[in-house]
């Protein structure tokens, strides 16, 4: 435990010292967002849309929470200094907390960042419950997604390999997940697979809470199944994760 | 190299003794008491028929070694020869394939936990983070040890490798140099025992080759035995005990001194009215002295000039002769 706290601790000095890294990963989603808006501005006045604020700015949270946090523990492979944590103590378990709680921290501040924005900027006038249960879904797909960073990066020898790892979850996530389709009209397999996405589970509930008069009442499960898909996650990545090569 | 009558290995002696430095304070308190436990026990570094194939390549091939405590032993071979491999292998980083070691009588693998309080670890490359300073390096690795007097540690390894000044300042605006030194100092926090250094010397500078070396005596004086992966064949003089890996094999196994003697010496007497003549005699201080009084003692002699193969020529002829045997 403490030793879990002592590398969250150094991750996240690591993130405040490398301005780059923390700038972009706040300032992209806002200028993604905001070109959201201007496309969306061209738009003709019946186009809603505000039904898709907020699945984007969800969309850019975990995409990037998942490569910043795969990118930087690659990099510590290929630098020698996970071999190096190996060899002084810390267990597999320990790093992979270090990093959770480390980048949890980013992601919660991107997630307030990207969902101020959307609401401000598409006037959105959702109930203070509503927001709060948005941010809490938006965090929980955070949290995922650091998660699925950590388990991709564990497949990867080096940067150049978490690369092939970006469209397949991109591509997925943006056709499969809900997040500008209805996925119950997608073939069945497509719909299956996109089950396997955490992004699909987010959606389910923001779709929801954004569509007037929508309620948590029947969906709150989806929240579960984004708490199991980083429980399941952890546990294979202090799998796939090699103390020992 | 010239020399003249002095026995080679008095020379290195005063060598290497004549700029011992004072530091040595670092390592006395702890390392003297854990060195009494583990004296005449058992030797510090065993191998036995160790193997590791990456696929179907095999890069260490029934390595066989046996490293005394307290000292200084220099792993030497080219580049590719299977030192990192055989080094990873010893600090528990790496599965081999085949065959046993034993670290302070513990297995690398099985005895990890154990095992990583005595032993320090120093990558071949920097391994460091770019972005934190040197002090915050140091202080994260050693605080993997739980050393409940962590921050004197840090300051006096610190102090140790020269780094107080810059202690604050990020690593990427360091030298080469420098980074080796506070990747040094990451491997001396916790007071280990067994020290593993892949290639600590290669890409540095002369003076600082220097220093690191009195540095490593320093620690083997206190009795910490150091495991040094070089592929400068120098360096071996400077070494208790010597291993010439070549292609995961190792080839010779000796005391500088042995494979200094297994090199030739010219004998190089000048005779008034005459030119020269040259003796080819063997390396041993004996055949010196034989030679010298058959050759040199004559009463028209006006010159006498020894010539010895340098320890680079040594080892690279003798791992010639292994490449014509294999
Ligand atoms: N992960 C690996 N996969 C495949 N081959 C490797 C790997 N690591 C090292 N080798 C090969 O094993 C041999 C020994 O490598 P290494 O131990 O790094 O040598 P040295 O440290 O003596 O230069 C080299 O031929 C190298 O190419
Ligand atoms: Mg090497």
């Amino acid at each position: 435990m403490r030793r879990t706290l002592v590398v969250a601790t150094r991750v996240l000095r690591q993130l405040i010292r490398e301005h780059r890294l923390l700038g972009l990963s706040v300032v992209a989603p806002l200028v993604i967002v905001y070109f959201l808006k201007l496309f969306f501005d061209t738009m003709p006045p019946t186009f809603e849309t505000a039904r898709y604020a907020v699945p984007v700015a969800a969309f850019l949270v975990h995409f990037l929470a998942f490569l910043l946090c795969a990118i930087v523990l690659v990099q510590e492979r290929t630098a020698g200094t996970l071999e190096r944590m190996f060899i002084n103590g810390f267990r597999r378990t320990e790093v992979i907390g270090g990093y959770l709680v480390g980048y949890l921290a980013l992601a919660t501040l991107q997630a307030i960042v990207a969902l101020t924005e959307a609401v401000l900027l598409f006037q959105l006038n959702y109930a203070p419950g509503t927001l709060g249960v948005l941010f809490i879904v938006v965090w929980l797909l955070a949290v995922a997604s650091v998660m699925l960073g950590i388990f991709i990066s564990t497949f990867a020898r080096n940067e150049g390999q978490v690369f092939p790892f970006i469209p397949m979850i991109i591509v997925p996530s943006v056709f499969l997940s809900g997040l500008i389709l209805d996925p119950h009209r997608l073939p069945d397999w497509a719909e299956w697979l996109g089950r396997l996405l955490p992004l699909r589970y987010a959606n389910n509930v923001i779709q929801e809470m954004i569509r007037p008069g929508g309620a948590l009442g029947a969906i709150w499960p989806n929240l579960l199944v984004l708490v199991a898909y980083s429980v399941v996650l952890w546990v294979l990545a202090s799998r796939t994760l090699a103390e020992v090569e | 190299m010239e020399q003249r009558f002095l026995p080679w290995f008095k020379r290195s002696y005063n060598e290497r003794t004549r700029d011992l430095s004072t530091r040595r304070h670092i390592f006395s308190a702890s390392a003297a008491v854990s060195h009494q436990e583990w004296r005449g026990c058992m030797e510090a570094i065993a191998v036995r028929a160790l193997t590791k194939s990456y696929g179907s390549f095999e890069a260490l091939k029934g390595v066989e070694m046996s490293v005394p405590q307290g000292a200084v032993y220099g792993l030497l071979g080219p580049n590719g020869a299977g030192k990192s491999t055989l080094i990873k292998a010893l600090v528990g980083a790496l599965r081999p394939s085949g065959g046993e070691m034993r670290v302070l009588g513990l297995d690398p693998l099985r005895d990890r936990s154990q095992l990583r309080r005595c032993i320090g670890y120093m990558p071949q490359s920097a391994a460091l983070y770019g972005d934190l300073s040197a002090r915050d390096n140091v202080r994260f690795f050693g605080s993997a040890h739980g050393l409940p007097d962590l921050d004197r540690r840090v300051r006096e390894v610190l102090e140790f490798t020269d780094l107080s000044d810059r202690a604050g300042d990020a690593i990427h605006t360091f030298s080469g140099g420098m980074k080796r030194r506070v990747s040094l100092a990451c491997v001396l926090v916790h007071r280990p025992r067994v020290l593993f250094l892949d290639e600590p010397t290669a890409a540095v500078d002369p003076g600082l080759r220097a220093r690191f070396w009195t540095t490593f005596r320093d620690l083997a004086d206190d009795g910490v035995t150091l495991f040094i992966s070089t592929h400068l064949m120098d360096e071996a003089l400077l070494c208790d005990e010597v291993a010439v890996l070549r292609q995961g094999r190792i080839i010779i196994h000796d005391t500088p001194k042995g494979i200094l003697e297994r090199g030739l010496t010219r004998v190089v007497v000048r005779r008034s009215g005459q030119g020269c003549e040259e003796h080819i005699i063997g390396g041993h201080p004996e055949d010196l002295a034989q030679a010298l009084r058959s050759y040199g003692l004559a009463q028209d002699v006006d010159a006498v000039e020894v010539r010895r193969d340098t320890l680079e020529t040594v080892i690279l002829s003798l791992i010639e002769r292994e490449e014509v045997r294999v």
